[in-house]
């Protein structure tokens, strides 16, 4: 076959999968949950960004953020990109791999066998991969369009996006081979191999601290004003071997950042040149990339398969086996088993021992933190990180750790065949994330209590009501958490296909970005709903309790309140959970 | 010991199994045998309680499933077509936790020798990723069988085994049906299925062509040919077709 009809047969094969896919995805629509989907995301994508974006370059508006920065750092703007594509770069030469090209499994069965050049399957790949690096630049293009304040406009912004993306892709592949022909070339002993990685590492080690060594730490007038930090930033930038190392990098991004549409021209010409160059030095790099594409191909058909076999996440297997968290008796709660076996598909940081670590750190840092007053900005950094990640494992913990009916529901067939009822199963399940949840709140509750500043005149600061309120945030945590985690639950079992699609990270498109909007808004709502009964309860109770008895003793009666108003909700969501989870079948 | 009455299971407009009764006793092994979409697996399904039915009853060792889903299911032991285990848990973990499950006292007493007789002892500290597919079916065998049950229900069960493999599945299902324990089968070997089964229920859309022991069946569809063999037997019952 000439090389005109491969390339030829090549193309029609993209041709035809791409107009395949656009029309599965469209007929999918068909579909009420794509549809709902595809409605949101489409409104989110349009009120978050496209909207923002026309509001950025009339001129008016909000959205006109990098208005904000002043001329100074403007300037500034092209180097710090090209010392931001250096850096992702550098990161790149780090990593060891092997030449592989993202083939699929039907394509390495047909085109690998098949009497295709070398040159012309790489070629079909790059070509293949721009679809995606396109989608991306007109993503990359809405998501920082509004900061445009630097001038140029969209088709500027996105053609960029597109040229540094392209650039970046080439030279990602363009590592691997090279890495691989390092690695491979008449290099049997391991020992040599490590040597080669090693002389890279070490490479990189030198340039980082040659840099470091040529940059000025910042002094109080450095940071006096935006334009004492721009001033110093521009002395940075161009000092040392900076101007040397980003001198390509700054060729690759000018098109991005240019102004006009002249300045664009000019840029393109140097930025075409490197562009040109890595497509040359990924083509004629010699290196079998067969091998590893068809293991590449392998773990992503494998990862597909995991979903479709209801493990929604794809994460596929586990790699090595864990210790348990603790040693399950053979008789007691059923319940508890879960707790044990969904601890093992947690990272060993969740063990009872590494709990009782992090319990003697927080308290004997605590106690040192409090000791030394000249200490108090690192006590107070310490009150704001463990605030900050209390506040986070709130609110977003449940979505996260997710080792409960929601990574089982694969299995539910086995899970439905033990003698237990489906509520037993339900709460065995949520015993995981709650337990891990309700460990992080409370160690960061902790840490909290002991490191406010005492001062008794501040109501919060008073360390008796700090306590108190302290315990009340701990005893309504677990029921709390346990509801949150209760409505993914719910909904995994509800609507397994909502959750199949949503919740799975191959499934793309704005369709499915939608359902993730309507999925995370359904939690906050329903949440804040079952919270209601609670807060009401409980606020009754602290303003009578108040009056009565005090402000402290009201706080504990009123979270007392709260938990046992929460806690029944819970026990009820788990009795209603369990009664569907028994009439549950995913292949229904 | 298995006992189905009247069994019936939808989905929507599509009913999947018909009015469907028999009975297995101790001892016995029924196969169950059906073109592609019969409606075998979901009668399978419903009699491990892993769906509700429509309507209808099934007794599993006299326990009303319906009405004592835990009792009936603590006689139970359900066997898939494609071995599912849990990918964080070894293969003596998964022991443990069935054990616990199903209060299984001396539990390792009794999982060694189980290892040993499905020859997976030496992998036992192996997740289920590290394992075959022939030894992940080995090992669901091993959770299923780990608290005697007196009822096994068997889906596909030699899929994926070796020629050994195959022979020792035979050989355990026939000894445990011999000690006293009521198993179902569903298989497309039928051929195996003859030299295990001592009775056989022949579906198609949902409702039973046939049923009775291996020579009644045999009787009713081989048109006086004592050669006949299951499959012969098999195609003659079903008009040759799905549909």
């Amino acid at each position: 076959m000439s090389s005109a009809a491969t390339a030829r047969a090549l193309l029609l094969l993209r041709v035809t999968s791409l107009t395949g896919q656009v029309r599965s995805r469209l007929a999918r629509l068909r579909q009420p949950k794509y549809l709902a989907g595809a409605a949101v995301g489409i409104a989110y994508v349009y009120f978050s960004f496209i909207r923002r974006l026309q509001v950025a370059h009339s001129g008016y508006g909000p959205g006109r953020s990098g208005a904000g920065l002043p001329p100074e750092l403007l300037g500034l703007l092209p180097d710090l990109g090209a010392l931001i594509l250096f850096a992702v770069l550098l990161v790149n030469w780090t990593i060891p791999r092997s030449a592989s090209l993202a083939f699929t499994e039907a394509e390495i069965a047909f085109l690998f066998p098949a009497p295709v050049s070398r040159r012309m399957l790489v070629h079909y790949r790059l070509l293949g991969a721009q679809l995606g690096i396109i989608s991306t630049a007109l993503i990359f293009t809405v998501v920082f369009g509004r900061r445009s304040a630097f001038g140029g406009n969209l088709w500027f912004h996105a053609a960029g996006w597109w040229l540094i993306l392209a650039t970046v892709n080439l030279h990602f592949t363009g590592t691997a081979f090279l890495y691989s022909r390092l690695l491979n070339r008449g290099m049997t002993s391991p020992r040599r191999k490590r040597a080669s990685v090693a002389g890279v590492w070490l490479l990189i080690c030198a340039l980082i601290v040659w840099v470091a060594s040529a940059i000025r730490i910042p002094g109080p007038g450095d940071l006096a004003s935006a334009h004492d930090f721009a001033n110093y930033a521009a002395a940075q930038l161009r000092a040392g071997p900076l101007p040397w190392l980003l001198g390509i990098p700054k060729l690759v991004v000018a098109p991005y950042f240019a102004a006009t549409g002249q300045a664009f021209v000019l840029a393109l010409g140097p930025m075409l040149v490197v562009l040109v160059a890595h497509y040359f030095w990924v083509l004629n790099t010699t290196v079998a990339f067969e091998e590893a594409s068809i293991a590449r191909a392998g773990k992503r058909a494998a990862r597909r398969a995991a979903v479709q076999q209801g493990d929604w996440r794809g994460q596929g297997v586990a790699r090595s086996a864990r210790r348990p968290a603790f040693r399950l008796a053979e008789h007691g709660r059923p319940e508890l088993a879960f707790l044990w076996k969904n601890l093992l598909a947690t990272s060993s940081l969740f063990r009872p021992r590494v709990a009782v670590v992090v319990l003697v750190i927080v308290l004997a840092g605590s106690g040192l933190l409090v000791s030394q007053p000249q200490l108090n900005g690192v006590r107070l950094f310490a009150v704001t990180m463990f605030s900050l990640v209390l506040g986070m494992t709130l609110l977003l913990g449940p979505l996260l750790a997710r080792q409960d009916l929601r990574a089982d529901l694969a299995n539910a067939d086995l899970l439905k065949s033990y003698p237990l009822r489906g509520w037993q199963i339900v709460a065995g399940e949520l015993l995981t994330p709650l337990s891990m949840l309700t460990g992080v709140i409370w160690v960061c509750l902790l840490g909290c209590v002991l490191l406010l500043p005492e001062a008794h005149r501040v109501l919060l600061f008073n360390p008796w009501l700090r306590g108190a309120v302290a315990l009340s945030l701990a005893v309504i945590a677990p029921p709390l958490v346990a509801i949150q985690l209760l409505v993914p639950n719910a909904a995994a079992v509800l609507f397994p296909a909502w959750t199949q699609s949503a919740g799975n990270r191959g499934e793309r498109g704005i369709e499915v970005m939608g359902q993730r909007v309507i999925f995370m808004v359904g939690q906050v709502l329903i949440t804040l709903i079952a919270t209601v009964p609670a807060a009401l309860g409980a606020g009754l109770i602290f303003f009578a309790g108040f009056w009565l008895v005090g402000v402290m003793t009201g706080a504990l009666l009123a979270a007392a309140m709260a938990f046992l108003v929460l806690c029944a909700e819970v026990s009820l969501g788990v009795l209603w959970l369990g009664g569907r989870f028994e009439h549950f079948d995913l292949s229904a | 010991m298995i006992e189905t009455s009247g069994l019936r299971k939808a989905f929507g407009d599509f009913i999947a199994v018909r009015d469907l009764s028999f009975s297995v006793q101790p001892g016995e092994v029924l196969g169950l045998v059906g073109p592609n979409g019969a409606g075998k697996t979901t009668t399978l399904r419903v009699m491990a309680g892993i769906i509700p039915p429509t309507s209808g009853v099934v007794r599993i060792a006299g326990r009303d499933l319906a009405r004592e889903p835990v009792e009936a299911k603590q006689q139970l032991a359900f066997f898939p077509d494609e071995p599912r285990l849990f990918d964080y848990l070894t293969a003596r973990q998964h022991l443990a936790f069935v054990a616990r499950l199903y209060g299984v006292a001396n539990h390792e007493a009794l999982a060694q020798p189980l290892l040993e007789e499905l020859e997976i002892a030496d992998r036992a500290d192996q997740l289920p990723a590290e394992l075959s597919r022939g030894m992940k079916q080995k090992l669901a065998i091993a959770c299923g069988l780990l608290h005697s049950p007196a009822v096994m229900i068997f889906d596909e069960p030699l899929t994926g085994l070796d020629p050994l493999g195959i022979r020792r599945m035979k050989d355990s299902i026939l000894r445990r049906a011999r000690a006293g324990a009521a198993v179902v089968l569903s298989s497309h070997l039928l051929h195996l299925l003859e030299e295990v089964c001592s009775h056989v229920l022949i579906m198609k859309r949902g409702e039973r062509l046939a049923y009775g022991t291996l020579a009644q069946v045999h009787a009713q569809f081989s048109n006086g040919d004592p050669g006949a063999s299951l499959e012969d037997v098999f195609i003659r019952a079903t008009g040759g077709s799905e549909s």
